[in-house]
């Protein structure tokens, strides 16, 4: 069965250069609404689950090649279009969100700092230690977002954060050619013991997209 | 020729390397969702359904487990 998987949005500028190929090699196609652009590829579906890392990076890489030129609105890999027609319909109905997204995002990335609590080896705890030893944790990762937010403020465009049950992660805007300060920042400030802190970006703006255009209402679908 | 971009994606030539498993959950966790399309897939598809949630377990799980063994290293 073939589908149309879309890879990103963007907005179209005269010299915008395009891959090579996409998922599987299969042909990259472009697909136009006015100023804004959407890559995407016919493909045979559902992919072949032992493949599927494969096919994440081959899609990383579209979208990255695409991301390296300006903002782009990533499509999630697994979401696709029944034919090229559902995804005109969809560009024609959600169009002025993707672009004003697109506009506000168009000089910023998105870095990342998760924060995970790094559990010891030791004797399982009561359930009332456990609590009160969660209830630390959560305490400290609080404070530590703050203090990264604090540290941030020079750069960051805006901050959300994720929690999670093992600490959290968050989310920084700012803008392009500013990663490396984000880095050093992010890299001084002490850590509380016990918990472990990874960085990684630029990433496009994904967290930052606004909820219509993340997670649009497709009409006559439920 | 990759670009800056893709070279520090795919290569890990940033500072701080960028990993299969941080790909793997961008591009299955984050971005547009065309959620009626998703729906309809996975209706006609159930593997599809059980092998994105599996996925999607996976990575967090794999993601605290890489933070988890970072930490011992520095700490060895």
């Amino acid at each position: 069965m073939n589908k149309v998987l879309a890879y990103c949005a963007y907005l179209r500028h005269p010299g915008t250069s395009l891959p090579s190929s996409g998922v599987n090699g299969a042909a990259l196609q472009e697909i136009t609404h006015g100023e804004l652009g959407v890559l995407y590829s016919q493909v045979e579906w559902p992919f072949d689950y032992p493949a599927l890392q494969r096919n994440a990076v081959e899609f990383h890489r579209v979208v990255s090649h695409m991301f390296g030129q300006g903002a782009v609105a990533p499509f999630r890999l697994l979401s696709v279009f029944d034919d090229l027609q559902a995804l005109a319909d969809f560009l024609s109905a959600h169009h002025a969100g993707f672009v004003a997204d697109l506009q506000r995002l168009q000089n910023v990335v998105q870095m990342e700092c998760v924060l995970y609590f790094a559990p010891r080896a030791e004797q399982k705890p009561s359930g009332k230690e456990y609590l009160q030893r969660k209830a630390d944790l959560l305490q400290q990762a609080e404070e530590l977002v703050q203090s990264i937010g604090t540290a941030l403020q020079g750069i960051s465009k805006e901050i959300r954060v994720k929690e999670s049950k093992n600490g959290g992660r968050i989310f920084v805007l700012v803008e392009r050619g500013h990663e490396k300060i984000f880095r050093s920042i992010v890299q001084e400030l002490p850590v509380p013991e016990r918990f472990a802190r990874r960085l990684s970006g630029p990433w496009p703006a994904a967290e930052f997209l606004s909820d219509s255009v993340k997670m649009p209402q497709i009409a006559g679908q439920r | 020729m990759p670009n800056d971009f893709e070279a520090a994606a795919l290569t890990g030539t940033s500072e701080e390397d960028i990993s299969l498993l941080d790909i793997l959950d961008h591009v299955l966790n984050a971005g547009v969702v065309i959620h009626g399309s998703l729906v309809l897939s996975l209706a006609g598809v159930d593997l599809v359904y059980v092998g994105l949630n599996v996925v999607l377990t996976s990575v967090e799980t794999a993601l605290r487990t890489l933070a988890a063994d970072q930490t011992k290293g520095k700490l060895r």
